[in-house]
């Protein structure tokens, strides 16, 4: 029964994974072939130049695009959890101008977004440097967390605060020993998309760091698209270089939510 | 509806907030130790290209920071990518921080001239007229020269040799349409993919389809011409009947290129920027020009970048950006340019005897930019954009059979029209 | 969270706060809101205000340049709603969001219950869900146009063998729209999946095994335990997924253009192809239709407000 369960989950994911199965498979084929009609299912006759040039150009980038993820993951949570348990809790005045402002905060097209940094940017000196980038992309997170915590956090049991409350626990202190803990769910999925967007970034990266040193990989890829020549097996291959800290790091965020879970299993 | 207005007080009070918060940003905050985006420091010399592909360690880079050196400053170069080059040459206009050199792609000279934002050559002593007038034509706007060509280059049809050879076809009978048309049929008969080209709803879409266009003696001031609608019928025929294929509508020159690669085509529309790829090919090319409908060689347009100045606040930065100019146009500069690029025709006629006598291989393609036609030439200027634009339209329509080719060029005419203001 | 013990009732929708007790209590939600209004304002009020500026004068390059535009009033507001584009490209932005949404929600939904039972590889497999994400847009966007090319992609080739003729899924005015439709479902399910999941965690287990007790049957479960409970989650799900789904750009941008013809040309496509897709940028028209994007979500959250209030009062 549960093997079977086993065997429907792995096909599922072959489907849903296909397109970067493709992906792979374009990194591995040969600029001649890459066009061939019927396509080659299979690289039989693979190519390593991709990787070669990925593996050698592109480490530092990937670095950086790792740091500005992390970054901006630390900066959303900073932001969005206080101001979600607020929402959620302490039901403060403008709360519904608050929920207008992030809708509409998310609907600003991302190019008027970042010709806003842009100018913003300019005045501060802010151009070109990391710091800057992660609070842009930390944009693309926030109304989204705030959001999303608050639908969380609206949803714990308001019995368990109250008992706090009875205990004489102070707001913060509810906050930090109550709330926190029971949200971990909800930090560590905004955690994972939070870093996902920064991780995807192109619009801000390509308007605000230009002309640093430090690019992050989104912006190396264009180093393969010429005006006259695209060379796409490493353009594949740095798509599928570039994922493999990522996926280690959803492992991880997975374990932990497993563990979670276990835990909590555990204390009744 | 009262909800909206406590909103719109919230947002109100922001913009205020902002507009406060920016102003003593602007006053108090340092400017930031990293923050190289602006063309402040004395010694170094901002330049943005097109050219991500070429890095630091690049030919290319090394050739622009020995120009600098000559000039006696340090080159900071920055690459974009073509589309979004103009975008943010029109951003840091807006904001003052332009930097001291841009190569933009040629239509786009006409827009940032236009704009304002570029430096007239003759403003700081540039002798323009050795350059090819109808190469240097896309950088003039109302009678003055806003850039100067660094090279040029120009499309043609390449073939399979061994394609044409097994279908029996010699590339030197194609003459006029007629004899194209013969020779495509004689190799889909054998059993071979003919012809590839690229038809995609972007400038380069315009740019492939220009020299059938002129080729039938349509002119850009009249998309509707009957002339014009032969030749956009020429290309739906040949996509309706297979003789192309339909991915021709979505395809990029490159990706036309990469289909060329296979092998499977014996012919495709590219660029003397696909020399050195050719000539690597798994299988023999040759390359003929674009016959005109009735016979001779169709003018095809001109490609490639501008060197432009943006006009800076200091101007005794000019000086030094002559000297880099200067030495980036030389003949021998040219040259290395053309080779460095595999392969640009340098735009002045010196240029082209040194390449001619290293390469003597690249005569067809000397000969074709040439006879190349620019653009923004018979002075369209600012309006080839919007004209280009109804024309790629008009292309995308006719081929995927939303609209017959006369009737899509008709439409094609009247947004030109609107958008131009006639 | 199965460390929570309580009543399953206090789960649904938003739970009563604790009761405030007086000013004290405002400074304190005050205070915890702080950080989000000053990031609010300092970093989306200059944006929003730039839209609405540019949509009210008209930006040619050259006033953008030199700062002098002319000020139309909503002149570019009524030439879009009298553009042929406008029509069309509203009943496509109709269509590719809300069939991107049902099929987004469905499928993570799917996926949601069935990786919450217990088997073997269940974690790592979901993990695995979330590799499309991990992929640059423009990577993906490109290898979904490879996939679907006409002549040498593989679906094609796939479908040829089932005896389907060759599908012009990018290039035929018939198809566009509906391959790039699919293109945005595969981006957009783990989004769904992910949260979705969280939500489902946050459901207490007993309830599940005391409906068991009762004989309910698996549909029964998911009707009257599951989709219930989950209804403020999915709430928010499908808000934000209509808000990020309307102004998708990149996707139809890498594989059509908006195109042929026009046929997968959204409101999103318009605006961005108006300011930078052809030579010549317009930034006030793109402005404009930008702005009247964000009057749909605005709609949309009005709608949502009244949801969950009625939600609270029930």
């Amino acid at each position: 029964m549960r093997a079977w369960k086993t065997a429907v989950g792995v096909v599922l994911v072959g489907v849903m994974l296909f397109p970067v199965y493709w992906m792979v498979n374009v990194s591995l084929t040969k600029t001649s072939d890459m066009r061939a009609d019927p396509p080659h299912w299979f690289p039989w006759d693979p190519t390593f130049e991709g990787y070669a040039a990925a593996l050698g150009q592109q480490l530092p980038a990937l670095a950086t695009s790792l740091f500005i993820g992390l970054g901006a993951v630390a900066l959303t949570l900073a932001v969005s959890l206080p101001a979600g348990f607020a929402l959620a809790r302490l039901r403060p005045r403008g709360a519904r101008a608050i929920d207008f402002l992030l809708l509409v905060a998310q609907m600003i097209p991302a190019v008027v977004m970042a010709m806003g940094f842009y100018a913003i940017y300019i005045r501060l000196g802010l151009l070109n440097t990391v710091a800057g980038l992660i609070v842009a992309d930390s944009t693309l997170a926030v109304p989204f967390a705030v959001l999303l915590f608050r639908a969380f956090m609206a949803s714990i049991p308001g019995e368990v605060m109250a008992a706090a409350q009875i205990d004489g626990a102070s707001t913060w202190r509810t906050f930090r020993s109550i709330v926190l803990p029971l949200s971990r769910n909800s930090v560590i999925t905004v955690s994972l998309f939070a870093f996902l967007w920064a991780w995807s970034d192109f619009i801000f990266a390509s308007t605000l760091n230009r002309n640093s040193d430090v690019i992050p990989i989104t912006l190396g890829i264009f180093r393969y698209i010429g005006n006259n020549t695209t060379q796409w097996n490493s353009i594949m291959a740095t798509a599928v270089v570039a994922s493999l800290p990522a996926a280690f790091l959803l492992v991880l965020a997975q374990r932990y939510i497993a563990a979670g879970v276990t835990a909590g299993a555990v204390k009744d | 509806m009262n909800r909206p207005s406590e909103f719109t007080r919230a947002s109100v009070f922001a913009t205020a907030v902002l507009a406060l918060s920016a102003l003593t940003a602007c006053a108090s905050a340092p400017q930031g130790a990293s923050g190289s985006g602006t063309a402040s420091a004395g010694g170094s010399y901002t330049w943005w290209d097109p050219y991500p592909q070429h890095d630091a360690s690049s030919a290319w880079a090394k050739r622009v920071g020995s120009c600098g050196q000559q000039a006696g400053v340090t080159i900071e170069r920055t690459a974009y990518d073509t589309t979004a080059l103009t975008n943010q040459a029109l951003l840091a206009g807006q904001e003052g921080n332009a930097p001291d050199v841009i190569l933009l792609d040629n239509p786009a000279v006409s827009t940032l001239a236009d704009a304002g934002m570029l430096t007239p050559m003759a403003d700081f002593g540039l002798d323009t007229a050795r350059f090819d007038a109808n190469l240097i034509a896309a950088g003039e706007l109302d009678g003055k020269t806003y850039g100067i060509p660094i090279g040029a280059n120009t499309l043609a049809l390449y073939y399979n040799k061994k394609i044409l050879d097994e279908a029996g076809v010699d590339p030197a009978s194609i003459k006029d349409w007629a004899s194209l048309g013969a020779a495509l049929e004689k190799v889909k008969a054998a059993g071979a993919k003919p012809i590839t080209f690229a038809a995609i709803g972007t400038e380069e879409g315009s740019f492939q389809f220009l020299p059938w266009f002129w080729g039938a003696g349509a002119q850009l001031t009249r998309l509707d011409s009957p002339q014009a609608v032969e030749a956009l019928t020429l290309w739906t025929e040949w996509v309706k009947s297979g003789i192309a294929p339909n991915s021709v509508i979505s395809n990029s020159q490159n990706t036309t290129w990469e289909e060329f690669l296979t092998g499977e085509f014996a012919f495709a529309e590219n660029g003397t920027w696909q020399i050195n790829s050719a000539a690597q090919a798994d299988f023999p090319t040759g390359v003929v020009q674009i016959p005109g409908k009735d016979g001779g060689v169709a003018a095809t347009p001109t490609g490639g970048e501008f060197i432009t100045v943006p006009v800076q606040k200091d101007t005794a930065r000019y000086a030094v950006t002559k000297k880099i100019l200067e030495c980036m146009t030389t003949p021998e500069g040219l040259v290395e340019t053309g080779t460095t690029f595999a392969y640009y025709i340098p735009s002045t006629a010196d240029g082209q005897e040194q390449i001619l006598a290293k390469e003597p291989g690249l005569q067809p393609w000397v000969d074709a930019v040439r006879s190349a036609k620019g653009r923004t030439s018979d002075n369209l200027g600012t309006d080839y954009p919007p004209i280009s634009e109804a024309l790629w339209t008009a292309v995308q329509k006719a081929l995927s059979g939303a609209a017959s080719p006369a009737d899509a060029l008709e439409q094609a005419q009247a947004q030109a029209e609107q958008a131009t203001g006639e | 969270m199965t460390s929570l013990r309580t009543e399953p009732v206090a789960v649904s929708g938003a739970a009563r706060p604790a009761a405030p007790r007086g000013r004290a209590r405002r400074w304190t939600a005050f205070a915890f809101l702080a950080p989000l209004i000053v990031y609010l304002l300092v970093f989306y009020a200059y944006p929003l205000y730039r839209n609405i500026e540019l949509s009210v004068h008209d930006y040619t390059p050259r006033a953008f340049v030199q700062g002098d535009p002319e000020f139309t009033g909503l002149e570019n507001y009524l030439d879009i709603l009298a553009d042929d584009t406008f029509l069309r490209a509203l009943r496509s932005t109709a269509v590719f969001t809300l069939a991107s949404i049902a099929a987004q929600y469905a499928i993570g939904l799917a996926l949601a219950v069935f990786f919450h039972r217990h088997f073997r590889l269940a974690a790592p497999l979901r993990a695995m869900f979330l590799v499309p994400w991990l992929l640059p847009l423009i990577v993906s966007a490109s290898t979904w146009s490879w996939m679907l090319n006409s002549e040498n992609g593989i679906v094609n080739a796939a479908l040829q063998a089932f005896g389907v003729g060759q599908i012009n899924w990018l290039t035929s005015p018939d198809t566009s729209l509906l391959a790039v439709t699919i293109a945005n479902i595969w981006l957009g399910v783990p989004f769904n999946l992910v949260i979705l999941y969280a939500g489902l965690q946050n459901i207490p287990g007993e309830l599940y095994e005391a409906a068991g007790l009762d004989g309910a049957g698996a549909w029964q479960r998911f009707r009257r335990i599951t989709l219930p409970l989950l209804r403020p989650v999915s709430l928010i799900t499908l808000l934000l997924g209509l808000i990020y789904t309307l102004k998708v750009v990149d996707i139809i941008w890498i594989m059509t253009r908006g195109g042929p013809a026009d046929a997968s040309t959204t409101l999103a496509i318009w605006s961005y192809r108006e300011a930078f897709g052809t030579g010549q940028p317009d930034f006030s028209p793109a402005a404009a239709v930008g702005n009247l994007l964000i009057l749909i979500a605005f709609v949309a959250g009005l709608a949502h407000v009244r949801l969950q209030r009625r939600e609270e009062t029930a």
